[in-house]
């Protein structure tokens, strides 16, 4: 053994000497662990929230609606600096009536009536397998109306009450509320 | 300028023309002569007259979708002119086209220019459409005109429209089911006067809703 080796020889004894740990070292580690914050986001910066980039996505049936909405807009404040609010119709102003008839055997079924001008054009029924129908807004009051299938035939509503005639063909009526 | 726009000028220029000769355009070409002019006529008085003139419309149309001969539409419209001008006098200048339709096809029915105005004066306020519409399709239902009046004007003074509907929807519903007509609006005015929510149908051991009763404060 050199000079230089006697005198790392202590150095080296020390060394090979085992390391004592405390018997509470994990503990220990572990709360410091949990005392540490959580990796997160960061905090919100606001200069670059304005100058971040943003996409929307919209179906475009949305888009339309979208579209249609500020185009009303822009319309209802040319027409007056703000938008407008017309008069208000109450719910059930005009009530859906369902006008419908058992015809299997029909190639046409219409409804004629003191709300149509009894125009045997204006309110087709639509069929669905034998059964023919049709929704009307009607507003409140009484109303005379009858069936004609296949463009001559006259026919009233079995299911509704009858109404007078004085033409020789029969009516039916039907009665709409509004309160 | 297009086709359309061409067709579409004349087509208003007749119309305002026709309009501004007392014609009513819609008769034009449906109602023959010389209905049509006997009918424009009645229209142009009852407008002077401030009686609505769409339900007089309406009869001619029917007359003519009907195939009717003229002096058969003159003489409906004339008839239905005549009980509008009783149901105005009934239910007051105020009343509406809708009212005045239906007190017309009450007084059709039956009832009287005075049972208008008692339900008038009971309904004050309301609504009387409904109330005389049902009046008329009591009767047409089968129920003697006094006891349709009788019926209508016993709810008058709670019952609203819907009311007024279930009660004429029950009292049709019992008939059909074989009821008679004055026995089923007996049991029916029985139990919406009572506020019964279930009432047998007589005559056949059914039961349905009632007129709700109202809660009077």
């Amino acid at each position: 053994m050199t000079e230089q080796d006697d005198s790392l020889e202590p150095i080296i004894e020390i060394l090979r000497e085992p390391a004592v740990l405390r018997a509470d070292l994990t503990d220990r580690v572990m709360s410091e662990i949990e005392r540490l914050p959580l990796p997160g986001p960061a905090a919100p910066n606001p200069v670059r929230w304005w100058r971040r980039g943003w996409t929307i996505r919209l179906t475009p049936l949305r888009g339309l609606g979208l579209a249609a909405g500020l185009a009303a807009l822009l319309f209802a404040v040319r027409l007056g600096g703000r938008p407008r609010v017309g008069p208000v119709v109450p719910l059930g102003a005009r009530a859906m009536t369902q006008f419908v008839l058992i015809a299997p055997t029909a190639t046409s079924v219409t409804v004629v009536g003191d709300f149509n001008d009894w125009s045997m054009s204006a309110t087709p029924l639509e069929r669905a397998g034998g059964v023919w129908s049709v929704a009307v807004p009607l507003g409140p009051g009484r109303y005379r109306y009858a069936f004609v299938v296949n463009g001559a035939i006259w026919q009233r509503d079995p299911e509704a009450p009858a109404a007078d005639d004085e033409f020789g063909r029969a009516n039916s009526v039907v009665t709409v509320g509004g309160t | 300028m297009s086709a359309l726009r061409l067709g579409i000028v004349p087509a208003l220029l007749l119309a305002l023309t026709a309009v501004a000769q007392g014609q009513e355009p819609r008769l034009a070409g449906r109602v023959p002569e010389p209905a049509r002019t006997q009918v424009n006529a009645i229209l142009t008085a009852a407008h002077t007259g401030g009686l609505p003139t769409e339900p007089l419309i309406d009869r001619a149309l029917e007359g003519a979708a009907k195939g009717a001969p003229a002096a058969m539409i003159v003489a409906a419209v004339t008839r239905l002119r005549d009980e509008l001008v009783q149901a105005r006098s009934a239910f007051g200048e105020t009343a509406s086209t809708a009212e005045l339709t239906a007190g017309a096809s009450a007084l059709r029915a039956g009832a009287t220019a005075a049972s208008l105005a008692r339900l008038r004066a009971v309904r004050s306020g309301k609504p009387l459409t409904v109330a005389a519409a049902v009046m008329a399709d009591l009767v047409a239902a089968g129920v003697p005109a006094d006891t349709a009046v009788g019926a209508v004007l016993a709810l008058a003074s709670d019952a609203d429209d819907a009311d007024y509907l279930t009660f004429r929807r029950n009292v049709q519903r019992d008939i059909a089911l074989g009821a008679s007509p004055s026995a089923a609006l007996a049991v029916r005015i029985r139990a919406a006067v009572s506020g019964a929510d279930a009432a047998p149908s007589p005559g056949t051991g059914q039961t349905g809703p009632g007129v709700p009763r109202k809660r009077k404060p």
